[in-house]
C-alpha cells in the first residue's frame, strides 16, 4: 500500500492456515444459508447484521487500528445511503453499481474536509468534532424536508436488479438475491480490509495508535495517516450505507441519530476492538439482543447504557478477550 | 414593536442563553480540568437537575426553596457516579472514559424517560415572576432577568470561591500541575471528588433556572451537552476566562441564529466549533489544555 520511505515491516502472521481454513468455512456457510434453511425473517435479520458488522468493522479501523474515537459513524453510513437512494429514486432506478459508486464517491466527498480538520487534533477534540460533524449532519437531513424527506425518511427507493456482465441475480426486493449480495459484499471487504490492515499501512495505523508522537519521531507523517485512515473507514462506512438502502428502501434520521452511534459503538465494544472479525461478531450479538430487547421493555436506553458501562468497567476487550480472561482466571485458580 | 426594542430584546435573550451555556460549561470545564474527565453525561445531569426542580415545586415547595435543593441532588448523583464508575477509570486511557460516560448518559437518560415519562413537563413559578418588567420599550418578562441576577451571583461565589479560599487556590493549582499539588500532601483523590461534585451541582443548577426558560423534556440533556462542548471547545479546555467569552458568544450567536433561520441554528454553531478547533485548537485565548 501506501509507504512514505518508511521502512515498516508488513505483518505477515495473519495469513495462517487455520484463519483461511476459517474463513472459508464461515463463507461457504453464509452463502448456503438460505439454501438449506428458507426463513424469510431470519435471513433478513442476518442480512441486517452483515450489514451493522460492515459498519462497526469499519469505526474498528479507526477505534482499534488507528485509536481515535468517532462517536457517530452512522453519519457515514446515513450519507452514503441517502445519496444511493437519492440517485435511486431520481436519476436511475436501475444502475444498481453505479448508484452504490456515487454513493462512496459522493461520501468521500464529504468525508474528506471533515476529516482534513478532525487529523488536526486529535484524542479528545477528535472524539468531540465527529460528534460535532455528526450532529451537523443530522439535523442538515433532518431539517431539509424536500431533498430528505425530514423526519419522515425517504420512502419509495425503488429494487433495482442486481446484475454482473449482463448476469441477472434477481431483484433486491427479493430477500434472498438481497442476502447473498450482502454476503458477497461484506466478505470482500473484510478481505480487502483485512489485507490493508495487515499492510506496513496497517502497521502505521497501529503504530499513531500506540504512541503518536514517537510514529511522528521517526517519520510518520502522521495527520496523512490519519487521514487516510478515517477515509478508509468512512468509505467502508458508505458501501453498508448503500447496502442498507438496498436492503431496507427506507432510510430516516434517526439511523443518523447519536443513539444509533453509541449502538455502532457498543458492536465494536461487544466484539473487542482491534479485530476486524470481533465487531463483526459484535454486530451479531448486539442485532439479536436489541431486537430481543425491544420486544420486552420500551426502557432500553437503560439497559443499553448499563452495559456499555458494564463493558468499559469489566470486559474492556470485548467478546474476543473472554478466552484470555478465561485462561488468566484458570490459572490464577489452578 | 421598534427595531430598538427587537434589539433589547434579541440582546437580553443571548445574555440569558449565554449564562445558562455558561454554568453548563463551567461545570464540565472544571471536572476536566481538574480530573482529566470529559463527562458526556453532564447534560443528562443537567436534565436531572430540571426534572428534580419540577417534582420539588409541583410537591408545593417554594420556588427557591428548590433553587437549592435540587443541585444538591444531583450533587449527590455526582457523587454516586464518581465513585462508582468514574474513580476506576482513572488510569484508562480517556478513549474509554469518553464511551464509558456515553453510556452513562443513555443510562441517566433513560432513568429519566422511565421516571417522568416523555411528556414536556412546566415548572410552575411564583406569581410575580411571570410579570413582565418594562425595558426601553420592551416588556421583558422578570423570570428571564432573575436567571440573569442568578447567573452572575453564581458566577461570582464561583470565582470568590477560586481566588479567595484556600481549598479554591489548591483546586487552581491542582488544575495547573496536579503532581506538585499531590507532592505538597493534597490527597488527589478528594479533588477529583470535590470537582465532580462541584460540577454536578453546577450542571443542577443550571438545569432547574433553565427549566422555566424552555420546556423540559428528555432530550433537553444531549442539545445542552452539544452546546456546552461547543462553549468549552471554543473557550479551550479547562480555561474559565476563555469559557466565558465563549458562552456569551455562542448565546449570541444561537439567538440571533434561532431570530433569523430557525431550523438550521444548530448547524451554524457546529460549524464555528469545527472552524475555530481547526485554526486554534486550544481555544480563542489559547488557554486549554488538550492531552
Amino acid at each position: 500500500m501506501m509507504i512514505d520511505r518508511t521502512s515498516i515491516p508488513a505483518d505477515t502472521k495473519y495469513l495462517t492456515p487455520a484463519s483461511i481454513a476459517a474463513i472459508a468455512v464461515v463463507a461457504v456457510a453464509l452463502v448456503m444459508l438460505p439454501f438449506v434453511w428458507d426463513n424469510r425473517f431470519y435471513i433478513s435479520l442476518i442480512n441486517e447484521m452483515l450489514i451493522f458488522g460492515l459498519l462497526a468493522m469499519s469505526l474498528d479501523v479507526l477505534l482499534g487500528y488507528t485509536g481515535l474515537l468517532s462517536f457517530m459513524h452512522n453519519a457515514y453510513l446515513g450519507i452514503g445511503a441517502y445519496v444511493v437512494g437519492l440517485f435511486l429514486i431520481h436519476i436511475s432506478p436501475t444502475s444498481i453499481w453505479f448508484a452504490a459508486l456515487v454513493g462512496i464517491a459522493a461520501t468521500s466527498l464529504i468525508a474528506l474536509p471533515v476529516g482534513w480538520v478532525q487529523v488536526r487534533t486529535g484524542g479528545l477534540a477528535f472524539a468531540l468534532l465527529t460528534l460535532a460533524f455528526g450532529m451537523m449532519f443530522h439535523t442538515v437531513v433532518w431539517k431539509w424536508y424536500s431533498l430528505t424527506g425530514g423526519d419522515d425518511g425517504l420512502m419509495g427507493v425503488p429494487t433495482p436488479e442486481v446484475h454482473l456482465f449482463g448476469w441477472s441475480l434477481g431483484t433486491t426486493g427479493d430477500p434472498k438475491v438481497m442476502y447473498l449480495t450482502t454476503v458477497v459484499v461484506v466478505g470482500l471487504c473484510y478481505l480487502l480490509t483485512r489485507r490493508i490492515i495487515h499492510s506496513p499501512f496497517g502497521s502505521v495505523l497501529e503504530a499513531i495508535r500506540e504512541n503518536e508522537d514517537r510514529a511522528a519521531f521517526v517519520g510518520i507523517n502522521v495527520r496523512r495517516y490519519k487521514l487516510y485512515g478515517w477515509m478508509l473507514a468512512c468509505m467502508l462506512a458508505s458501501i453498508a450505507g448503500a447496502l442498507f438502502i438496498l436492503y431496507k428502501g427506507y432510510i430516516g434520521p434517526t439511523t443518523m441519530s447519536a443513539f444509533s452511534g453509541a449502538g455502532v459503538l457498543m458492536m465494536v465494544l461487544l466484539g473487542g476492538m482491534g479485530t476486524l472479525w470481533g465487531p463483526l461478531i459484535g454486530a451479531v450479538i448486539f442485532i439479536y439482543i436489541s431486537d430481543y430487547i425491544s420486544t420486552m421493555t420500551e426502557h432500553w436506553e437503560i439497559y443499553l447504557g448499563l452495559v456499555v458501562i458494564l463493558l468499559v468497567l469489566f470486559l474492556p476487550t470485548g467478546f474476543v478477550g473472554i478466552g484470555d480472561h478465561l485462561k488468566r482466571f484458570l490459572k490464577r485458580k489452578g | 414593536m421598534g427595531g430598538v426594542s427587537t434589539a433589547i430584546d434579541i440582546t437580553l435573550n443571548s445574555l440569558v442563553l449565554g449564562g445558562v451555556f455558561l454554568i453548563v460549561a463551567i461545570g464540565l470545564n472544571i471536572i476536566y480540568g481538574l480530573s482529566r474527565v470529559m463527562n458526556l453525561a453532564h447534560g443528562s445531569l443537567y436534565a436531572l437537575g430540571a426534572y428534580s426542580g419540577y417534582t420539588l415545586v409541583s410537591t408545593g415547595l417554594n420556588f427557591f426553596v428548590a433553587l437549592l435543593l435540587a443541585p444538591l441532588l444531583v450533587g449527590v448523583a455526582g457523587l454516586l457516579i464518581e465513585r462508582t464508575v468514574i474513580a476506576p477509570m482513572r488510569s484508562r486511557s480517556i478513549v474509554y472514559t469518553l464511551i464509558l460516560t456515553y453510556g452513562l448518559m443513555f443510562f441517566i437518560d433513560g432513568l429519566i424517560k422511565y421516571t417522568w415519562g416523555n411528556e414536556p413537563r412546566f415548572i410552575d413559578l411564583p406569581a410575580f415572576m411571570r410579570e413582565t418588567l418594562p425595558i426601553l420599550g420592551t416588556h421583558y418578562p422578570v423570570f428571564r432577568l432573575m436567571t440573569l441576577l442568578i447567573t452572575a451571583v453564581v458566577m461570582a461565589g464561583l470565582m470568590l470561591f477560586l481566588s479567595r479560599t484556600k481549598t479554591g487556590m489548591t483546586l487552581r493549582a491542582s488544575s495547573t500541575i496536579p503532581e506538585m499539588v499531590s507532592c505538597l500532601g493534597v490527597n488527589m483523590k478528594y479533588v477529583h471528588i470535590g470537582a465532580f461534585v462541584l460540577g454536578s451541582v453546577l450542571a443542577g443548577i443550571a438545569g432547574i433556572i433553565a427549566g422555566p426558560l424552555t420546556t423540559i423534556d428528555p432530550i433537553m440533556g444531549h442539545e445542552m451537552l452539544i452546546s456546552s462542548f461547543v462553549v468549552i471547545v471554543i473557550g479551550g479546555l479547562g480555561s474559565l476566562r476563555g469559557a466565558v467569552i465563549a458562552a456569551l458568544l455562542i448565546g449570541a450567536v444561537q439567538t440571533l441564529a434561532e431570530f433569523f433561520i430557525t431550523d438550521l441554528a444548530m448547524v451554524i454553531v457546529y460549524m464555528l466549533m469545527a472552524i475555530i478547533l481547526a485554526i486554534k485548537p486550544r481555544g480563542i485565548l489559547g488557554e486549554g489544555k488538550f492531552e
